[in-house]
């Protein structure tokens, strides 16, 4: 079963800077060239997961994972293609949004499960597995400002695997945990997908990456160039790196 | 006769299919609907306790912000200006707390998508409760401010039955969400491409604090100009709520204005929303 499905899909940005009453009279003009001045974000991207599957996307900067990722979770919109979605999808793209400084631990759980889709009932009765996931223990009373973006990361993984989502997106934000943690996301992970959870992982972290996800693509300006097992798609990337293309 | 039986049961199954999907699609959204308050109100709870938690007299300064700029303009206009009114200060108090809801909600609605980039674009929720929630969170202090404005009535000797009273404040309160949230709405997605409206919002609500009969009554205004000011619907919703916290029977025709209103802004926040929402999220 297709968890996702993308069909030759292409985005683009209005990438031309917000022209202020400045610009307008002086007759400003956005500089078009560079290596990151880019007409396309993503051209013609096609792919698919099935259910149980582990999806990793490795790329350069700036070669539009992020902005797939926010594609897949819906938060952006396509300029040409299709996207299919089935099933729940839990995201977690930025460290802490959804999040508030001021709040308690204890409060940005229920607010954060509620971004996530959960009811405020359904929180109450895991309240105590996400707080022992997250080993937070007293701290859960203290107010975020005063967490360690490690603490940040694992109270935000521990209401996101509560969340019960089919489709797990994730970008880049483990790497800020310890070892220890991250050990355990990775390990809830395998059981995630191992029970017909599906994955779908951005990160720069090779290694993890290759631990974590069976298949992987790997974009390159703004276009598929690899897709198949993660070895296949990391040997790719890396004779992109050594600028063998 | 075998094959009409079997084409009437097909046809019994294909309608049973039909209703239980439908019932799926209704329980569905059902669950949506639920889930969505839930979400506003836990939006509310984080402004409210975001904006309170540090300080030490919390709610009481939604409430001290009017009643001091009410005190002002009592000050300015009974007794410097010499305003010939009898209980001023109720008339002004009673104007300055829904205005005070209206001029707060849009002020900072409008920058209910361009100040929370993060909930726009790292996790996907219906993109109106943004705006909602800085509407009902101005409800919020305005029911806080509700019994002192009951307070000054009483302590000016005004009287009404409390029973109607209730109900009439419940219809505004409803017909006010109705009336701020489009423009609230408006307001937000405009900013996001151009962020110059929201301090044009700004100076807009300057002005219309003037230019609608709150600090003086309407029949002060010179006679062949009074048709302008009947025109603003924000003196519509103003002059409703002094007809109920006097606890008057609110007239129709202010009820059948204030939803003409409301349908005006909504048919507009609704036109705006459908040309220009799908580009917020990466325009914020």
């Amino acid at each position: 079963m297709k968890m996702i499905e993308v069909k030759n899909v292409w985005k683009t940005y209005n990438n031309h800077p917000q022209l202020g009453i400045k610009e307008w009279i002086v007759g400003g003009r956005a500089r078009t060239e560079g290596r990151f001045s880019r007409e396309w974000v993503l051209r013609d991207i096609s792919f698919s997961i099935d259910a149980g599957r582990s999806l990793g996307i490795i790329g350069h900067n700036g070669t539009g994972k992020s902005t797939l990722l926010n594609l897949l979770l819906g938060t952006l919109n396509v300029d040409a293609g299709t996207i299919t979605r089935r099933g729940k999808i839990g995201a977690m793209l930025e460290l802490g949004s959804g999040f508030h400084p001021d709040l308690t631990g204890r409060e940005n759980i229920f607010l954060n499960g509620s971004i996530l889709g959960m009811r405020i009932n359904e929180i109450h009765r895991v309240f105590d597995a996400i707080v022992d996931f997250s080993e937070l223990g007293a701290a859960i009373d203290h107010p975020l400002r005063t967490y360690s973006s490690g603490m940040s990361a694992r109270l935000a993984f521990a209401v996101l695997v509560h969340a019960r989502s089919d489709v797990l997106l994730i970008d880049e934000v483990l790497a800020v945990g310890d070892a220890s943690f991250q050990a355990k996301c990775s390990r809830y992970l395998h059981e995630y997908t191992e029970k017909g959870g599906t994955l779908v992982v951005v990160s720069h972290d090779l290694q993890t990456l290759n631990a974590l996800c069976v298949d992987g693509i790997c974009l390159h300006e703004g276009k598929l160039v690899e897709s198949g097992t993660m070895d296949v798609v990391i040997d790719r990337y890396h004779r992109l790196s050594a600028g063998v293309s | 006769m075998p094959f009409r039986g079997i084409h009437a049961e097909f046809r019994r199954r294909q309608a049973g299919r039909s209703l239980f999907r439908k019932l799926q699609i209704m329980v569905h959204i059902k669950d949506t609907l639920l889930q969505a308050i839930e979400l506003l109100y836990l939006l509310v709870l984080k402004e409210l306790k975001v904006r309170y938690k540090r300080s030490f007299f919390g709610y009481l300064w939604a409430i001290a912000n009017p009643l001091a700029f009410a005190f002002i303009y009592w000050l300015a206009f009974k007794f410097i200006m010499r305003i010939e009114m009898e209980n001023y200060s109720i008339f002004i108090l009673t104007a300055m707390f829904p205005w005070a809801w209206l001029s707060q909600s849009v002020t900072q609605g409008t920058g209910s998508y361009t100040n929370n980039v993060s909930l726009v674009r790292r996790v996907r929720l219906p993109k109106v409760i943004l705006p909602l929630s800085n509407v009902i969170q101005e409800m919020v202090h305005f029911i806080f401010a509700i019994p002192v404005v009951f307070l000054f009535v009483f302590l000016t000797g005004g009287e009404g039955n409390p029973i109607m009273q209730t109900w009439q404040i419940g219809l505004m309160l409803f017909l006010q969400v109705l009336f701020v949230f489009p423009l609230t709405v408006i307001g937000a997605v405009l900013n996001v491409y151009v962020r110059d409206i929201q301090y044009v919002v700004g100076i807009l609500f300057s002005m219309l604090f003037f230019a609608t009969p709150i600090v003086y009554p309407l029949s002060m205004v010179p006679v062949q100009y009074q048709v302008y000011f009947r025109s603003n619907p924000i003196y519509w919703l103003i002059e409703s709520w002094r007809t109920v916290f006097a606890g008057e029977v609110l007239p129709a025709q202010y009820v059948f204005n204030l939803l003409l209103w409301i349908v005006v802004f909504s048919l507009f926040a609704i036109w705006i929303y459908r040309r220009l929402s799908s580009k917020i999220a990466e325009l914020v």
